[in-house]
């Protein structure tokens, strides 16, 4: 395995070569999967990867280079070829590298995976979920274990590295009953070590459970604006497209953010708080370094409402002249309410319970149209049928300022842990 | 890539095995509002065998090249395969013999440019723009070229090799109007290396003015009316609906896994003018935008007529599902990189071209809507499927009216195929999106303009 010493030597080569500025990334990842097809453990798949990148600043102009050829021939060729490259760029002042000097190592998870117990496990899946949801149709099943271990060296006399590996365990499957079908659905969760009974993790048998109720559905019987609740599997989506268009360097470079300026202003509910907890020590995956090599640490991003921070590289900061953030996303948690699921439901006049999303991609004023897959019809209080064909259209504004309740349970995925979460003034139409 | 003579580890195959040696290069230069913020080359390269004992599989891939590498790799494949077999209550021997073999490259003749060239080439789109279009909020553009070099040898074949360049230039062009921020896509280019594609910045000024132009209409237009509606798919939304509405649906695999289409076959699934098929590498005359001749499984590649006269007549095939349905493979069997195993994909699914023009085709809509680009697309085991429109325009007593904001069409493939009234007389494909299973893979998408019904969401 390389080591801190051969990243000082690529650094070496790097400055020799002509760049002002270096950073080297070494990634190195190996993968153990056991795959389920059709109801059948029917694959075992090892792989082994390394990655190298040398990132390097020449005249304010960056260039780029990835190799998993890790030679030494290779690496010398890479390096004058990454200088090449940042002369070919255009320089830019935004252009940087993490200040030093600093050094910190962290490690988490097992340093290997057990096989056999991962196989017991997914057999023990597989013949409960026969046994206890006999309309299921387990289209496929990846069961896995990743061992990942990244290096990060700069010429700021920076050297980070971080050692980690954990199981992650996802399904998609459908019900069968005759010739008919329900949609698909899938979930999936994360954890740090391999624990009893895969059935009873994150939402898998809830939905299970939810698919073998959905074969037979029925239209909605008529346009209307009302409430939907979005379950934990469904919020992640959610979450996800209302940072992806306003928070991150993208949107905010190119001035398209909707909250360029609402940093410390209100930018949801107020019974909305948001985390991001990419280093808690119970996290599974995260990360301890951010992809431009500095330190990351768990941030709250909305905190009643309030829009707290944008997630912004040091690029993105450079170019846009805010701050940039230690924290880049992911390992979503969101502060639980008092209601319990089910007196939601019991708040809502005619929705629907929103089990997955499949929809077009939001445009940057937030507007949003999809399937509401999975999906119940609500009324009076009361979930009353399946839903078939029906489109939820709205705005990911409203949407997170208009919360009616967050549920007080949460599924917890490993990495992120959310709750149920109403929301009011969504069209929802049907296809009659 | 590296020269390997694959043939030499035959020696150490035990029972059906493939050796692939393959990499991937890729090239990305962004430029966002003016800044180059990416220039980024990536190579990653390695080997992979995969190995079938009493039907259960064994994978396993390294970067190494080896000959230690190389053995190591098979040996882990094997041990991985015995490991599943040993527990394995029924066996399924992969008892058919193909043998494909050949060798594509579709590289360049011409020469190869430098990286400063592409460089340039994107900076003076970039000023184009800039100069042009006092309008624009905001403008992005950004080059991928890919290479992917494959080298394969299965137990049962010769060594195959292929050479697939692709390369796209993606634009996107924002503007505001009162506060409210409007936005549109487009790509160009294709199959091929970015000689064979591009050769002047301003070989692409028209259809940049064609976009700018749809983007000042969508700035003035209008939410779309929610519900069921008469709709004409332009080809690119015909051909995602022949891909993932459809296609991913007659996969076998998901067809085993109890999609709707299990009980289709030989029935009617569309009306009699639609037929579709997934063309391996030549359709109308010409090379597909993913020709693939040999697949991973080491199959020759046939094309797959899926629909025929609208009557559902063969689903898509590995070796494995082959013999499970009692059919034969024609070249399904694709992986994108060296560490991914091969699994049914499509290639270059379309739906066939009809009689009709495109204004004959609008002029026949008294109420509805031409919708023109996609932005994504997911499909569901129910033929369900969804497609994001990024640009569309109403149409009013058969003439086209007002543009229409981004939305989402719905609707159940089977029931949309068989609402099929009119289709236009030309095709085109699209090759710049990949396909996401598992792992994403290049796919060509083809199709005619065709009238149908479809769910709208909107307002």
């Amino acid at each position: 395995m390389q080591n801190s010493n051969d990243l000082k030597s690529y650094l070496e080569l790097l400055s020799k070569a002509g760049a002002d500025k270096a950073q080297c990334t070494l990634n190195k990842r190996r993968l153990f999967e056991i795959n389920v097809e059709s109801d059948e453990i029917s694959l075992l798949r090892t792989t082994y990867n390394q990655e190298l990148n040398l990132n390097v600043i020449r005249n304010q102009a960056r260039g780029n280079i990835n190799i998993n050829q890790i030679t030494d021939s290779a690496v010398k060729k890479a390096a004058r070829q990454a200088v090449r490259i940042a002369e070919s760029s255009q320089p830019d002042e935004a252009h940087d590298i993490s200040p030093g000097p600093l050094n910190k190592k962290f490690e988490k998870g097992p340093d290997r995976e057990d096989r056999n117990k991962m196989y017991e496990l997914l057999a023990e899946f597989l013949h409960q979920v026969q046994q206890k949801y006999p309309l299921i149709n387990l289209e496929q099943v990846n069961f896995r274990f990743y061992n990942n271990n990244r290096q990060l060296s700069n010429t700021n006399n920076v050297y980070l590295s971080e050692q980690k590996s954990f199981y992650t365990f996802s399904t998609m499957f459908m019900a069968k009953k005759g010739d008919q079908t329900s949609s698909f659905n899938h979930t999936r969760f994360s954890s740090l070590n391999l624990q009893e009974g895969l059935l009873k993790k994150g939402s898998i048998a809830q939905l299970l459970a939810q698919s073998e109720k959905q074969i037979k559905t029925k239209s909605i019987p008529e346009k209307f604006t009302g409430d939907i609740i979005i379950t934990p599997d469904c919020l992640s989506d959610f979450i996800n497209m209302y940072i992806n268009i306003s928070l991150r360097d993208n949107p905010l470079i190119e001035g398209t953010s909707m909250f360029a300026d609402q940093l410390e202003q209100k930018a949801a509910d107020s019974k909305f708080t948001l985390y991001s907890r990419p280093v808690d020590p119970d996290t599974a995956g995260g990360y301890f370094i951010t992809g431009d090599g500095f330190l990351s640490e768990n941030a709250v991003i909305f905190k009643n409402g309030v829009l707290k921070r944008f997630l912004l590289s040091q690029y993105g900061a450079n170019k846009t002249g805010r701050e940039m953030s230690n924290n880049r996303g992911g390992a979503y948690v969101v502060e639980p309410g008092e209601m319990t699921r089910n007196k939601i439901i019991k708040t809502v006049d005619r929705g629907l319970l929103v089990a997955r999303f499949s929809g077009g991609s939001p445009n940057q004023n937030g507007d949003f149209s999809g399937i509401a897959k999975n999906s119940f019809y609500i009324e009076k209080g009361q979930i009353k049928y399946p839903v078939a064909e029906t489109m939820i259209s709205g705005n990911l504004k409203n949407i997170f300022n208009n919360i009616g309740a967050i549920s007080n349970k949460r599924i917890n995925f490993g990495d992120d842990i959310l709750p149920w979460i109403l929301t009011t003034g969504i069209t929802i139409s049907g296809g009659n | 890539m590296k020269e390997i003579n694959l043939k030499k580890y035959k020696k150490h195959f035990k029972g059906y095995t493939e050796l692939r040696l393959q990499e991937n290069k890729q090239v990305n230069i962004s430029f966002v509002n003016g800044s180059n913020k990416n220039n980024i080359q990536d190579s990653s390269a390695g080997v992979s065998a995969r190995v079938n004992q009493n039907g259960a599989w064994g994978f396993a891939s390294t970067p190494g090249t080896s000959r230690n590498d190389v053995k190591n790799i098979i040996n882990e494949a094997q041990k991985n395969a015995s490991f599943l077999a040993r527990r394995k209550k029924t066996k399924k021997e992969l008892n058919k013999k193909y043998n494909g073999r050949g060798d594509w490259d579709y590289s360049t003749a011409k020469p190869r440019l430098s990286q400063k060239e592409l460089v340039q080439f994107m900076q003076k789109l970039d000023n184009h723009i800039e100069q042009k279009y006092t309008k624009l909020k905001s403008r992005s553009l950004f080059l991928n070229t890919l290479d992917m070099e494959k080298r394969l040898l299965t137990s049962e074949s010769q060594v195959s090799y292929s050479l697939f360049p692709r390369s796209f230039i993606y634009v996107k062009l924002s503007t505001e109007k009162n506060g409210e921020k409007f936005e549109i896509t487009d790509s160009f280019g294709g199959l091929g290396h970015f000689e064979d594609n591009f050769s002047e910045p301003a070989d692409l000024y028209s259809e940049i003015n064609e976009l700018y132009n749809h983007l000042m209409k969508k700035r003035e237009g209008v939410y779309a009316e929610a519900g069921s509606c008469e709709c004409i798919l332009d080809s690119e939304l015909a051909g995602i609906l022949a891909h993932e509405a459809f296609g991913h649906t007659v996969e076998a695999d998901l067809v085993k896994s109890g999609s709707v289409a299990e009980t289709y076959m030989n029935k009617k699934v569309a009306a009699p003018a639609v037929s579709m098929i997934d063309y391996a590498n030549k359709a109308f005359g010409e090379t597909c935008p993913v020709p693939v001749h040999v697949d991973d499984e080491g199959i020759q590649a046939r094309d797959t007529v899926i629909i025929e006269d609208g009557i559902l007549k063969s689903y898509m095939h590995n070796r494995e599902t082959a013999r499970e349905f009692d059919a034969e493979p024609t070249g399904h069997g694709r992986a994108f990189s060296f560490s991914d195993e091969p699994l049914i994909r499509m290639r270059n699914t379309a739906i066939l071209p009809g009689e009709h023009t495109l204004s004959e085709m609008i002029s026949s809509i008294e109420d509805g809507y031409y919708l023109i680009r996609p932005s994504n697309g997911q499909a569901d085991s129910t033929s369900e499927f969804m497609f994001g429109i990024i640009l569309g325009y109403e149409i009013k007593n058969g003439k086209l009216g007002r543009a229409i904001r981004d939305t989402t069409i719905s609707g159940v493939a089977v029931d949309v195929l068989q609402s099929v009234s009119m289709i236009s007389d030309d095709i085109t494909w699209i090759s710049s999106g990949m396909c996401g299973k598992k792992q994403s893979i290049p796919v060509g998408l083809g199709g005619p303009a065709v009238k149908c019904r479809v769910n709208l969401g909107g307002r």
